[in-house]
């Protein structure tokens, strides 16, 4: 083994260790997109415990997304996104902007990070926000209670 | 809408008890029962490499971390209409042994935290505290029917309903649509 290789071999075997002892996160590649979509409930969308879009749904997304539960945005493709930011706010657990926003069409740019099946968003900057626009009431009442 | 009720009821039951015993079945599509054992993360940390010291305590959502690299976010707790971050806030770095649900719909498979316990053989934690941290946050006694109702007395809430109605088309669209219910 030449005396540089095995230099620059050693250095990266030591930048390992390193990063081993520290425990030091190696981020994922995100991938720059524009989403266009209904911000809604993950939770009762992909389990479908309830009818979860539109304004039939709304006073429950806001309970849900007050509670924690993750915020999504479901494509128009039908692709769900994870929210996990919104501009400059790393808070995404109840953020107030994220709270305002439930049901609405949004257009938003960011970074996608696809890990284990599941779509996570980094959104720089809400695009386009055309308000609540999916009328599903009349269709399915106020859920879940009706009232 | 009975199904939907019964399960709220189950979970309103479930989070007042405190007892840890395996996952119960919530009849979800696709569902299978699962315990394992993942390292608590931040997600922005584990995906960004963006990490505070303490998990963002409580303001970001936290997931489990397999030890073959799998990265799960929990979508759900016990309490109705809550989130999984506040019962993993306090195990932010460790290892854990999680307990519930997995559900896979709609191309996605999703998991509900029942209950929790560090690991190997710390006590189980039933998947609950958001409760009486809500409860304790409002100055209010957890047992209350204003806690068991937090998402109707949520100041939050409240703020957001009354400003842009249950169905969020203002409250004179509420009004025209619940009143001629």
């Amino acid at each position: 083994m030449k005396p540089r290789f095995a230099a620059v071999l050693g250095a990266l075997l030591g930048l390992a260790s390193i990063c081993a002892a520290t425990g030091a996160v190696a981020a994922a590649t995100p991938q720059r997109v524009k989403v266009t979509g209904e911000v809604i409930d993950s939770w009762c969308y992909l389990s479908e415990i309830m009818y979860a879009e539109g304004t039939a749904h709304h006073q429950c997304a806001v309970w849900c997304a007050t509670g924690g539960v993750p915020v999504g945005i479901l494509g128009e493709d039908g692709t769900v996104y994870i929210v996990l930011k919104l501009g400059e706010a790393t808070a995404n657990v109840a953020n107030p902007a994220v709270l305002k926003i439930q049901t609405r069409k949004v257009s938003v740019e960011g970074d996608l990070i696809a890990r284990d099946g599941m779509n996570y968003l980094l959104i720089n900057q809400v695009i386009a926000d055309e308000g609540v626009v999916h009328m599903t009431h009349a269709d399915y009442g106020v859920q879940p209670f009706g009232e | 809408m009975r199904a939907i009720l019964s399960i709220i009821l189950l979970l309103a039951a479930l989070a007042a008890s405190g007892a840890a015993r395996a996952a119960d079945s919530w009849g979800l599509p696709n569902e299978e029962k699962a315990r394992f054992d993942a390292k608590v993360v931040d997600m922005l940390c584990e995906l960004t490499g963006d990490c505070p010291a303490d998990c963002g305590a409580g303001t970001r959502q936290l997931g489990l971390l397999m030890d073959d690299g799998q990265l799960i976010l929990p979508l759900k707790n016990q309490v109705p209409f809550a989130g999984a971050a506040d019962e993993l806030a306090g195990f932010c770095g460790k290892q854990v042994t999680a307990d519930g649900l997995f559900a896979t719909n709609r191309g996605h498979k999703i998991f509900a935290l029942q209950f929790v316990r560090e690991a190997p053989e710390g006590k189980w934690q039933r998947a609950n505290r958001f409760l009486p941290n809500w409860a304790a946050a409002n100055n209010v006694d957890p047992k209350s029917p204003v806690a068991q109702q937090w998402f109707r007395n949520d100041p939050r809430v409240k703020a957001l309903i009354a400003e842009q109605g249950k169905l969020g088309l203002g409250p004179e669209a509420d009004k025209k649509f619940l009143g001629a219910q």
